[in-house]
């Protein structure tokens, strides 16, 4: 059956998948040069396993097919196959017609278990049992059907849990007692009346089926040997399967590790260095020691000696006592405070002062400031006076004048639930004695020059007749009123979601911040600035006040060693 | 027609095949003797023996014919008169079991069941570089959208023939070389492969192999019942050992329960209350219903699935658990339910860019264009899932015959649209056919020419008839087919524990 076109083999070309090939019909193409086209039709690997390929009615159909496909008439032919046929049960009753097609399609996600009731089904010695079971008892007290597979039931998945290996060592039956010591949930009320009598035909049925079962179970693997050569051991539980490798996952593995590495690293530098401080401290213990040690011996010399006097020069190594810091002038500090006596001072090596020379930051930045405050102020003045007697009419002057350092008082405070102003900044001398840096921020916040300098250039890309203009104006009572004009309010619902969504990933940032479109012109927002705006006032003034504090704290600190307590001497 | 026998094939160890006349009380598993079946007489293996009502009955297996013709016969079906083929004798101790006392068989047939199960296995192995099957050199992957292993799997080959080696080419193949590749298939040296390689393969891999112990060599149903229908299986399915003794298995149709008893039939069926299968519906028509059951969510139903197909699948295994496929169910509906007419599995992840795994349309609805509809409906979730799909193999007789005429009118139908020009990568990504599966339909419907010098796609005659004829039909009939507009279905995605097996 395996034919071969010997003949055409050294004429063809490759067959590409890629390539577009003509479609033609059949009289467009030349007559092969034999009739027997069937012949032609190379053999192509079916998929069905070379054994069953072979066989007979599968073979005749192949070549019907075959035969059909070069031009021949070929009835259909089938593979036969064993009968299906109408069954005598009655289907009507059992399946009744329940089913009414909702018009949406299907979900559903409840097991068999759920829909299935009770899981023990009655065979024919059940219900003769039953039967006769009932006939004796008196018509007040029947046992339902329900009920009697609710106790065979209870007590086959109760004998399951106390001997999951009935099979293999076979133990007695389970007794009434142990049974009866389990009831539960599982088993109702009224079926529990039956119980006791229902047991011994229960148990007649276990011992006949050698106390396995009374339900037919499928096999499952027991990890025995055995498994693998009974065909009915199934669903065996499949190993995870390997997980694919990528390279991506390769990666993640490696920077996993490395990043292992580096915390294993770290935490033995620590440890290295906790080591050594341990080490240090031990040293130091011991110098003290010997130091103390040394004293004692001095101290009794001098005793011996009769050496009056102080024992100054003993304490050398003692910190002084802290003390209450005194309010302390920076000038006099420089001076050296009259009265504090001939004390001498601490000097550096090369004999200066050893504060003498220090030129502290604030200071200069004080300078600074206040020079550029005065050169400010200074054009201020030349501005206003410029202006005197004119009238500008320009849309564009050149940073106008303002009315005074605008008071805003006639702005009534507005304040929300949501966000309260911060408190003043707790006053602590510890913040205060030695945080060089913690006056650096705040100065920098410092609203210098805004509030006195209006921005009266417009932005170039908005015609003057599209400029936001406001005004403010006080009504009766003191209400504040500010009208507005030419405000072009945003199209919020512009933004729709999968816009804002692409911000979303755009930044390294994490996940909680979020880009809210916000409407600048909405009265909430204005009302939120206003109250933002003057917030900053507060925290202004409060910031330059913790300013100065911190200077003189700071100037304090760095004296302090240099300076005793004023209560001193 | 080349024989099955080890012993036969070209490559294989020759085992010398005794012979001799038997008598009734010689005869034993093993043997072939001739048997009366349909009219004439043909060669069948004793599978199994019993003696029922005092007489001796025998469970045997024709040559050339499908497993599902296996059958028990009296003994005067046994033509003693002419020579029977002895077993081989008794090889060395195998492991083997004796579960079932009726069936044992000799060692033997173990032999042949490796033998057997290689096949498949062939593919399996090809893709290493040790072994001496069909893959010679010249493969090389072919890029597909789906990338899995089976679309990448056209054959090309050098000739040993012409003496001169075709240099490997990644976009080209042979029509000729094709051919050789088939007939150096059949002629691939045999190897035997042991059981521990099947199982391997089964950890690693789809649904489909053959479970062959000599047990399941035997039928072990007698009947079963279910919905209208009375049905014989056609293989064995390891539904629980205790109804071998059952005249009679009754399944529910709606969950697929089993009882041996009608009594605890009926009872189950005053309880049951599922209607149709326990998933969710992704496709209806005025014809059919889908449901998309995932083999992990709903382990009950999908075992019983796999149970009850199993009687009619041969290759499918039920050696490991469903949770990684989900199974596509196909109904038809009326006032009772929604009554299960076939169903294909699905692997959530498909190493081999299979769509499908196993594919079986109940006995009682056969022949009557379903499995037509399970086919179309499985590439139409491929093309969903923009992929191309292949079926698992190795495909049953009447899957390989179901999926060729799918293919058929497929390809016929797209290139009957009028088309000038056509490239078999094209018609696959329409149709979500693979290269390989594309090119052998063209192939096998000899449409494949070469012609003036080029190759030629030829809508034959004969191919336009057959399809004309059909669609006659179709006319009378009414033309049952998948809209994909009325497919309400995302590709489900699976996180990797899902995919696999949680308990
Ligand atoms: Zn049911």
């Amino acid at each position: 059956m395996t034919q071969r076109v010997t003949g055409q083999r050294f004429r063809q070309r490759k067959l590409s998948t890629k390539q577009n090939l003509p479609v033609l019909r059949e009289h467009e193409v030349e007559k092969l040069a034999d009739d027997d086209a069937a012949r032609h039709i190379p053999k192509v690997e079916t998929g069905v396993e070379k054994g069953e390929e072979i066989e007979h009615h599968l073979q005749a159909v192949i070549s019907a097919s075959q035969a059909a496909a070069s031009g021949g008439n070929v009835a259909q032919l089938y593979i036969p196959t064993p009968d299906a046929v109408a069954s005598k049960l009655q289907y009507e009753d059992l399946y009744p017609r329940h089913f009414t097609q909702p018009a949406t399609y299907i979900r559903f996600s409840s097991t068999v278990e759920d829909m299935v009731g009770c899981p023990y089904c009655m065979t024919s010695d059940d219900v003769i049992f039953l039967k006769s079971y009932n006939q004796k008892k008196g018509k007040t007290v029947q046992c339902s059907e329900d009920e009697f597979e609710e106790v065979m039931n209870f007590f086959e998945e109760t004998s399951q849990t106390k001997q999951p290996f009935a099979a293999v060592d076979n133990p007695p039956v389970v007794s009434y007692e142990e049974l009866e010591a389990e009831f539960d949930e599982t088993i109702s009320e009224p079926a529990r009346r039956f119980a006791r009598d229902i047991y011994n035909h229960w148990k007649n049925q276990r011992l006949l089926k050698g106390n396995r079962p009374l339900i037919p179970s499928l096999k499952f693997e027991t990890n025995l040997e055995t498994d693998d050569s009974d065909p009915y051991v199934c669903f065996r539980r499949r190993e995870v399967r390997q997980v694919r490798k990528t390279r991506g996952r390769d990666a993640q593995v490696t920077e996993k590790l490395k990043k292992l590495r580096k915390e294993l690293e770290e935490a033995r530098y620590l440890m290295a260095q906790v080591k050594r401080r341990e080490m240090v401290i031990r040293d130091q213990l011991a110098m003290d020691r010997q130091i103390f040690d040394q004293r004692t011996a001095v101290k009794e010399i001098k005793r011996k000696l009769g050496i009056k006097g102080d024992d100054e020069e003993l304490l050398i190594n003692q910190k002084p006592a802290p003390k209450p810091k005194p309010k302390v002038d920076v000038q006099a500090v420089q001076r050296g405070i009259p009265g504090m006596g001939p004390k001498p001072q601490l000097t550096r090596p090369d004999g200066r002062l050893l504060d003498s020379d220090l030129v502290y930051l604030e200071e200069q930045q004080a300078k600074r400031s206040e020079a550029i405050e005065g050169f400010i102020e200074e054009n201020l003045m030349k501005h206003q006076k410029w202006n005197i007697g004119w009238v500008d009419q320009t849309w564009r002057p050149i940073t106008p004048p303002l009315e005074q350092a605008a008071p805003k008082a006639g702005f009534r405070p507005v304040f929300t639930s949501s966000q309260l102003p911060t408190p003043p900044a707790s006053e602590s001398s510890e913040a205060a004695g030695d945080q060089m840096e913690a006056d650096q921020p705040t100065k920098q916040v410092e609203p210098r020059r805004s509030a006195r300098i209006r921005y009266a250039t417009p932005p170039d890309d908005v015609p003057y007749q599209d400029q936001r203009r406001f005004r403010r104006r006080t009504g009766r009572g003191g209400r504040v009123m500010i009208d507005r004009r030419g405000v072009k309010r945003q199209k919020l619902d512009s933004i729709d979601e999968r816009v804002a969504d692409r911000f979303k990933y755009s930044g390294d940032s994490s996940e909680d911040e979020q880009v809210y479109p916000v409407d600048w012109t909405d009265n909430l927002h204005i009302r939120y600035r206003i109250m933002i705006d003057r917030q900053g006032d507060k925290q202004h003034a409060q910031a330059a006040a913790q300013n100065r504090r911190a200077i003189e704290n700071h100037n304090r600190s760095a004296s302090g060693y240099l300076l005793p307590p004023s209560n001193a001497g | 027609m080349a024989p099955r026998e080890n012993s036969h094939e070209p490559g294989g160890t020759p085992v010398p095949v005794e012979t001799g006349f038997a008598t009734l009380a010689t005869l034993r598993i093993g043997v072939k003797a001739f048997v009366e079946k349909d009219g004439e007489k043909r060669k069948a293996e004793i599978l199994s023996m019993q003696t029922r009502r005092g007489k001796p009955t025998f469970y045997v297996h024709y040559e050339e014919f499908n497993k599902r013709l296996d059958e028990w016969i009296s003994a005067d079906r046994i033509d003693l008169s002419r020579e029977v083929e002895w077993p081989a004798p008794e090889k060395p101790e195998k492991k083997k079991t004796t579960t079932n006392q009726k069936a044992q068989a000799p060692s033997k047939s173990d032999q042949r069941n490796q033998k057997k199960s290689r096949s498949k296995l062939d593919r399996e192995v090809s893709a290493t570089p040790e072994a001496t099957s069909v893959n010679l050199p010249g493969k090389a992957p072919r890029p597909t959208k789906a990338g899995g292993k089976e679309n990448k799997e056209l054959l090309v080959t050098s000739e040993v023939t012409d003496g001169s080696t075709p240099k490997p080419d990644d976009e080209e193949m042979d029509l000729v070389d094709v051919q050789d590749a088939a007939a150096a298939a059949k002629a691939a040296p045999t190897e035997i492969y042991s059981r521990e390689d099947e199982i391997e393969k089964l950890r690693t891999s789809g649904s489909m192999t053959q479970n062959q112990t000599e047990i399941s060599r035997v039928r072990n149903l007698e009947k079963i019942q279910m919905g209208k229908f009375e049905i014989e299986p056609w293989y064995f399915s390891p539904y629980p050992i205790d109804f071998v003794d059952s005249e009679m298995v009754f399944i529910c149709e709606y969950c697929l329960s089993y009882y041996g008893e009608v009594t605890q039939f009926e009872r189950h069926r005053t309880k049951c209350t599922l209607l149709h299968p326990p998933g969710n519906e992704i496709y209806r028509d005025d014809y059919v219903s889908f449901f998309e059951i995932d083999g992990r969510r709903q382990r009950t139903w999908c075992r019983n699935l796999c149970l009850l197909s199993k009687l009619f699948l041969d290759h499918k295994t039920l050696y490991y658990d469903v949770d990684p496929f989900l199974f596509y169910c196909m109904c038809t509906r009326d006032e009772h339910g929604c009554h299960l007419v076939g169903y294909f599995s699905k692997e959530k992840e498909s190493a081999e860019g299979y769509n499908v795994a196993c594919i079986l349309t109940l006995p009682q609805y056969q022949r009557k264009g379903f499995g037509k509809l399970l086919i179309a409906f499985s590439y139409e979730l491929s093309k969903r899932e923009g992929k191309l799909g292949s079926p698992e193999k190795p495909l049953s007789d009447l899957g390989l015959l179901g999926y060729r005429a799918y293919w058929q009118e497929t390809i016929v139908d797209l290139l009957m649209e009028g088309k000038v020009e056509a490239n078999i990568e094209d018609l696959g990504a329409t149709t979500a056919m693979t290269t390989n599966d594309v090119l052998h339909t063209l192939q096998n419907l000899n449409m494949l020419r070469y012609n003036k010098n080029q190759h030629v796609i030829v809508l034959t005659d004969a191919v336009i008839e057959q399809r004309e004829r059909q669609k006659a039909k179709e006319k009378i009939k009414g033309k049952r087919s998948i809209d994909p507009e009325r497919l309400q279905w995302k590709p489900p995605i699976f996180s990797a524990a899902s995919r696999t097996w949680n308990w």
